[in-house]
């Protein structure tokens, strides 16, 4: 070894050091000539014409039968238009590439539509032949989510270029919110590709592999240019039917010729490129994390708004202990809402008390039977108990002493005096949704001090569907839908009767005739008041029998740089829509 | 050097392996829990249409007979269409493994070459202040956690000097003004460096401990000893005789390195917006995206069966002493 150590001093070791310092000195000049050439063309890339959004992920397609991910909507929805849509504020039906309200014959039980005289992207127009092949498409390849609905038109006529006549099968409360709603395609475009495709073994497979390079459409936006991988860049639609118009008391735009759509992979980086304006906007919810720091940057505003969401305790109806509704009704009890929304939510949400959001004002009842409101932890639990106890429910040592004061409790027993089983609360794991997580265990400790076995297992997402929806093979679970519609139907949908099937919505096996009446009269409801009361009948019902224990609504929190761009429309859901892109402007 | 006969037996060995691998990635598949539309949670999509999409998906039909479409798509060379982008497997493939190969292969060479460069410094110069400090940047470089590494260059590079991009391949706003070639290609190496910069900063703590190591050991060979008692010049000694075979683990290391580096790596991927084929076979897997994961995970298998392959003939090659 003394050998080698000696040869340090020999000179080809100094011409190694040369040879190292050569090839550092290089390198670092490599790093440095390229730092230099980025940041001349970033002085470049900074175009003020476009409004620049940056989306978490790249969209799954622009083919609009494939592209049903939040991030291809968010592309599509530019292109492709309803009939009708909801307004940003009253959140009501206002016709759209209609031009008026439908008129309703009762006798005839149909909807005559007037359309307005609008253009695709081509310069073509759009007509009645386009509605009635859109129409056509969905039943000749039962488009999922779309001709569900579409089944309950008898037949669709066009009495001139502008006028189209539906002619429905039943009443439908759900014409307007669920079949208007429906994005209308050009017949031009669609035609070829849909005879090819109706020649095929899978037609409905083929018509959603079919890559569409220019996507026609009548909305505010066309697609000029989508590099996958790096961006999509969209441009003002000359053919815009609303541009300039005043449509929902909003003079439409759009303002800004350009849109361009990078991608972020992580929130972290989303952010960064937020505060140093590489964009105006984030397209996707804002962790609690980051609030502090944005908020305290000047150029950035932040968007706080309601969700149409649900995030919800649920139970296996099917089974013991959960069939039993005195037992859900007091697990309903000790769970401390307030607590969830302040650790685990941070307060940027509230607490849910019905199954219809509260930010679905219409909708929403306000008056249903809520659990524990008010209380400490302490009556909770003994209120919980008192239910239990007054049950048939026992314990050797019960959670509350003779002199009121709390104990820890030995293992509850049954009203038939066999002891409660283990059973598991099943929640996705933390990295999937950390708050869903954590409200399992807190849920799983406030159970424990009423002598219940409660062991709250986080499961990945997709066996916890499997488990949960197909299997029914479980005993609880916290789950939620991020984007509830904002028609309430879906409540037929999780709790009638005949969907408690494998794989269908009714996942907790809920039975009530009553509720499954008036499920079924809402749907044929045109009434609106009518229904209304008929849904909110059904929430009392839901908060009475506990199927679903909702548990927290979060707030949408979203970021956008005010520097360049103003003129947000704020809606539930928050400002990533349709309005604000017909809406924003440049700052002066 | 090897014989044909022995690189025949090891061709039948290879195909033999490559044929269990596409068996099991079938079943494994098919086993998982759930299905491409299990994880669709939307209300408005019915029963109805569910078991249509399963059915155009041909997820209805038997095990037995998914699995011979499956073996005949892949002889016949197609990898099927992907379930979630509707594209022909083979293009997105290709797509994304352009990034892939650009950011991981250029890294791990550069890597590779910086570290049996350095390594074999540092082993020669064993125990001055010089072998210290360069083993121990090294065992930090190593022992880096690459999302913290790579956000904190991104941070400081990117964001505090603004010297280069948040992530991403390319400026859109110079692509979309019709840039030159140059100034594309320029843009693109541009994107490349924090990306590069990571991994060519955590892939050089491995090489440069594991050529160092290997180096020594060499050194205290007899051969060594022989070289310099012929009067053989140190530079001749170092180069010739120690390195070349000192560089021999190196060498398979770097082999496997690049047959793994067409897996990309989904964390530096995700972090840094590189479209690369990591991201996608993370997302392929998690939606349960069949068609696609299987063939990332087929062309994995083959590129590292190859360069096991590759890497055995070329052992016997460096060292002549081993014949097959």
């Amino acid at each position: 070894m003394g050998q080698i150590r000696k040869s340090t001093n020999n000179p080809y070791t100094k011409v190694c050091d040369h040879q190292s310092t050569i090839f550092l000195i290089l390198m670092t000049l490599a790093v440095l000539g390229l730092a230099v050439v980025g940041l001349f063309s970033c002085s470049q890339s900074k175009e003020p014409s476009f409004l620049k959004i940056g989306l978490p992920e790249e969209p799954r397609s622009l083919n609009l039968w494939l592209g049903t991910d939040a991030n291809s909507r968010n592309i599509l929805s530019q292109i492709y238009q309803p009939l009708f849509r909801r307004h940003p504020e009253t959140l009501e039906m206002i016709p759209w590439l209609a031009k008026e309200d439908p008129v309703f014959n009762e006798k005839e039980m149909s909807y005559t539509v007037t359309l307005r005289e609008a253009k695709w992207s081509d310069g073509s127009d759009f007509t009645s032949e386009d509605v009635l092949f859109t129409r056509q498409l969905f039943s000749d390849f039962k488009i999922p989510r779309y001709y569900s609905h579409w089944r309950i038109i008898e037949k669709v006529e066009a009495v001139d270029v502008h006028t189209v006549v539906f002619y429905l099968k039943e009443p439908s409360a759900v014409f307007l919110p669920r079949v208007m709603t429906a994005p209308m395609v050009s017949k031009k475009e669609w035609e070829p590709v849909c005879k090819q495709a109706l020649a095929t073994e899978k037609p409905l497979r083929f018509l959603q592999d079919y890559q569409v390079e220019n996507p026609l459409g009548t909305g505010p936006f066309m697609l000029h240019e989508y590099q996958k991988g790096a961006y999509i860049h969209m441009i003002k639609n000359p053919y815009f039917f609303g541009q300039g118009q005043a449509i929902g008391n909003l003079t439409l735009g759009p303002f800004v010729d350009h849109v361009l759509f990078n991608i972020y992979g992580t929130s972290d980086v989303a952010i960064l490129a937020l505060k140093k304006k590489d964009i105006d906007y984030y397209w996707w919810d804002i962790q609690p994390g980051y609030i502090k720091d944005l908020e305290k940057n000047s150029d950035i505003d932040l968007h706080y708004n309601k969700k149409s969401a649900l995030y919800y305790l649920g139970f296996n109806l099917r089974k013991p202990p959960f069939n039993d509704k005195v037992l859900r009704q007091a697990v309903a009890t000790v769970v401390d809402k307030a607590f969830i929304l302040d650790r685990i939510l941070q307060n940027h949400g509230n607490p849910m008390h019905s199954i219809v959001p509260a930010g679905n004002h219409f909708w929403h009842n306000p008056d249903v039977r809520k659990y524990g409101e008010g209380m400490d932890q302490k009556t909770r639990i003994t209120t919980a108990w008192k239910m239990l106890a007054d049950a048939g429910y026992s314990w050797e040592t019960p959670p509350v002493a003779s002199d009121g004061s709390l104990t820890k409790p030995s293992d509850i027993q049954m009203p038939s005096g066999e002891k409660m089983e283990k059973f598991v609360i099943l929640t996705p794991p933390a990295d999937y949704d950390p708050k869903r997580a954590f409200a399992g265990t807190m849920i799983q400790e406030w159970l424990r001090q009423l002598g219940m076995p409660a062991f709250a297992r986080p499961m990945a997402f997709n066996s916890l569907l499997e488990t949960v929806k197909a299997k029914h093979d479980f005993d609880a679970f916290v789950l939620g839908y991020g984007k509830l519609d904002l028609d309430p139907d879906y409540l037929s949908s999780f709790f009638s009767t005949k969907n408690d099937k494998p794989r269908d919505w009714n996942m907790s096996g809920y039975r009530n005739p009553e509720f499954d009446k008036l499920a079924a009269t809402q749907k044929l409801t045109v009434d609106v008041e009518a229904r209304r009361q008929m849904i909110f009948d059904m929430q009392a019902m839901l908060l009475e029998d506990v199927p679903y224990y909702p548990l927290y609504n979060p707030h949408i929190i979203e970021a956008t740089v005010n520097k360049r761009f103003e003129g947000w429309v704020e809606r539930v859901d928050g400002i990533g829509n349709i309005w604000s892109l017909c809406m924003v402007k440049p700052v002066d | 050097m090897a014989k044909p006969g022995y690189i025949l037996l090891k061709l039948v060995e290879v195909g033999i392996i490559f044929f269990v691998i596409l068996t099991a990635l079938f079943f494994l598949f098919r086993l998982s829990p759930g299905d491409p539309i299990s994880k669709m949670v939307d209300p408005m999509l019915t029963p109805e249409d569910m078991a249509h999409l399963i059915q155009q998906m041909g997820l209805d039909r038997p095990m037995w007979e998914q699995y011979l479409i499956y073996v005949k798509n892949f002889f016949t060379g197609s990898f099927g269409v992907s379930f979630h982008y509707g594209e022909p497997v083979a293009t997105i493939i290709a797509d994304k493994l352009k990034w892939t190969l650009l950011l991981f292969t250029t890294s791990t060479l550069l890597a590779a070459f910086a570290g049996v460069f350095l390594g074999k410094i540092a082993a020669w110069h064993k125990g001055s202040r010089l072998d210290n400090v360069m083993s121990i940047s090294a065992l930090v470089c190593y022992t880096l956690f690459i999302p913290w590494f790579a956000l904190l260059l991104l941070w400081i590079l990117g964001f505090k000097w603004g010297l280069f991009p948040l992530g991403g391949v390319l400026t859109p706003a110079l692509w979309i003004s019709n840039a030159s070639v140059v100034a594309r290609i320029l843009d693109v190496l541009h994107h490349l460096m924090l990306p590069l910069l990571t991994l060519f900063i955590i892939n050089l703590g491995s090489y440069l401990l594991l050529m160092r190591s290997s180096m020594l050991s060499v050194l205290r060979e007899d051969y060594i000893l022989t070289a310099r008692a012929k009067g053989l010049s140190e530079k001749k000694i170092r180069n010739k005789h120690a390195a070349r075979n000192a560089a021999l683990p190196v060498i398979t290391s770097v082999g496997l390195s690049l047959a793994f580096s067409i897996n990309g790596g989904a964390l530096t991927e995700q972090i840094f917006t590189w479209p690369g084929i990591g991201r996608e076979l993370i997302f392929a897997v998690s939606n349960n995206d069949y068609p696609l994961a299987q063939a990332c995970f087929l062309l994995i298998a083959l590129v590292v069966l190859c360069a096991n392959l590759i890497v055995d003939l070329l052992y016997a090659w460096l060292d002549p002493r081993i014949t097959y």
